[in-house]
């Protein structure tokens, strides 16, 4: 498809969304496109850093539950909660920016174990510093009103999209490739690794900020620990694998199918979706490592052959 | 003024001095070969000259500015890139955007809307032209090799390093890429060149670097190093250069 087409693809799929709301009156129905708009969003800003520059980052829920932790601690305290959003995207980025002038010197597999140790140990921490489970005030609850939640989270799954988007057209998403596919050889031609590197970090744990402030802002109750939880990363990563790593419109893809697979699942099988979701990640690594989007292109070559 | 200087360049692992106290000079549009057998020290002096490892002494010079110790995108950038011995092009891109790397990043660091036409044309000149939608992992060795060398081409390089490009390449291959880097000599691409099809490198230089453990043992035209008896020991074992002499 041309960039047009996919510009007014993504235009016409927005608008659709925006009027959800506003036809559908079912709870359900938006609690599951709120999911996986929210699944768009934490996927793409992981696959950002990984798809992209080629960091497989295990830690991602760090940044997701700083987001969180910012986030709600600022709006319970009666700041708007946009600016809190806001605030709780430049805290997990500045701890990114901190974390990844370290990170960085470990390559590879030492980089994911590193960050995968990392995310572990602050869930521990917040989880042993908070303990208390976060509710919201009774007024609060009082004026909950889901499609608030809803438009939020649609708004920054369009803005991780966008972002991604961009990325993929620009020299930095270029730069970012190279290092993915060969650091070395991305240095020899001119390539500012480490800078691309903290780039895409940066831009990756802004967009899981906001994600981890969305949660804190649709949740009523959770631990404080709780978007500290691996199983954060794991959802971005699987999502992203599933529907297609480096791609614009593969995490969208994945989002979709995981969330609708995944409540699916944990009603009929609640005890085994977990291991059905590993055997399919695996699956799709061995056999189709672009996702969904390089089964999809994979079908379109089938067809013209066949026509 | 020499384009590249080298003076006194060491670099040791551990206990083996893998370069140890090099010295030469390269200048503007010249040719120069690097020989020496396995393990002299070639790769690591491209190394060190392109800025992946960093000199425990020595200095070295680009049109006389110290690049000693830059890190290698700084160094591009200034103008000298390289190929790899194992080519390493991008794999997941296609062959297009392997190119646009070097022309974004390089020294040349054009803007993306007129970087393209430059791109297609270096493809062209190597040989790959209207082929840049091919993803890179799916070509041939020989195709890969000519990608590499339009990517580094693309930086825009005062100085370009090549090693060991005609390795596992066939004698009608071998005779593309002399083709390929006469055209290049005459557009006055400097470059370096290590090399182990010695009579290619006989042919197309004018003056040979020898390496042998780390030091250099020879310098001058082909025809002299090639006859030098120290040269004949280091490639043929001792004796052979004494036999010669005697």
């Amino acid at each position: 498809m041309s960039r047009r087409g996919w510009l007014a693809l993504g235009v016409t799929a927005l608008a659709a969304l925006a009027a959800v709301p506003l036809v559908v009156r079912r709870d359900d129905v938006l609690n599951f496109l709120f999911l996986v708009l929210l699944s768009v969003a934490l996927a793409q800003s992981w696959n950002v850093v990984a798809g992209y520059a080629g960091q497989i980052n295990l830690g991602h829920a760090a940044f997701f539950g700083l987001g969180a932790l910012v986030t709600r601690t600022l709006w319970i305290a009666e700041w708007p909660v946009l600016a809190g959003a806001a605030l709780g995207a430049l805290a997990a980025t500045a701890f990114a920016l901190l974390v990844g002038a370290v990170a960085f010197r470990l390559r590879g597999a030492y980089f994911a174990i590193g960050t995968l140790a990392l995310g572990e140990i602050l869930r521990i921490t917040v989880g042993n510093v908070l303990p208390e489970v976060s509710t919201l005030p009774t007024a609060t609850i009082g004026a909950y009103r889901l499609a608030d939640r809803y438009y939020f989270a649609l708004a920054l799954a369009a803005v991780a999209v966008g972002v991604v988007a961009a990325l993929e057209r620009s020299r930095a998403g270029l730069g970012m490739q190279a290092v993915r596919e060969d650091e070395e050889a991305a240095e020899a031609s001119g390539v500012g690794t480490l800078r691309l590197k903290l780039l895409a970090l940066v831009l990756s744990t802004a967009l899981a900020g906001l994600a981890g402030g969305l949660f804190a802002y649709y949740h009523i109750s959770y631990y404080p620990a709780h978007p500290f939880g691996p199983h954060w990363t794991f959802d971005a990563l699987l999502i992203t694998f599933i529907g297609g790593v480096g791609t614009v419109h593969g995490p969208v893809l994945g989002a979709i199918f995981y969330v609708f697979l995944k409540e699916y699942l944990a009603i009929r099988w609640v005890d085994f979706h977990l291991l059905i979701f590993g055997a399919l990640f695996i699956t799709i690594v061995l056999l189709l490592p672009g996702g969904l989007v390089e089964a999809a292109a994979r079908l379109r070559t089938l067809a013209r052959r066949a026509c | 003024m020499a384009l590249l200087e080298l003076e006194g360049v060491s670099k040791a692992f551990g206990g083996v001095r893998a370069v140890s106290g090099v010295s030469f000079t390269v200048d503007e549009g010249e040719l120069v070969g690097v020989m020496g057998p396995n393990g002299s020290g070639k790769t690591t002096l491209f190394n060190l000259i392109t800025g992946a490892l960093r000199p425990d002494a020595g200095r070295i010079r680009l049109a006389g500015r110290d690049i000693t110790g830059w890190s290698p995108h700084r160094v591009c950038a200034e103008g000298i890139t390289r190929t790899f011995q194992h080519v390493r092009p991008f794999a997941g891109l296609s062959a297009l955007e392997n190119v646009l790397v070097g022309r974004l990043y390089g020294r040349a660091r054009e803007r993306r809307a007129t970087a393209a036409a430059e791109a297609e044309r270096l493809l062209a000149l190597v040989g790959l032209g209207g082929r840049g939608h091919v993803p890179a992992a799916s070509l041939t060795l020989m195709d890969r090799k000519r990608l590499e060398l339009a990517r580094a081409l693309a930086t825009a390089p005062h100085l370009l390093l090549l090693d060991e490009l005609m390795a596992g390449l066939s004698p009608v291959e071998t005779e593309g890429v002399m083709v390929l880097l006469r055209r290049l000599q005459r557009e006055g691409v400097t470059i370096l060149m290590v090399e182990h099809i010695v009579w290619a490198l006989l042919d197309l230089s004018r003056r040979v670097i020898v390496l042998s453990a780390g030091e250099k043992i020879a310098e001058g035209p082909p025809d002299a190093v090639a006859a030098d008896p120290t040269v004949v020991d280091v490639y043929l074992g001792t004796g052979a250069g004494g036999a010669r002499r005697a």
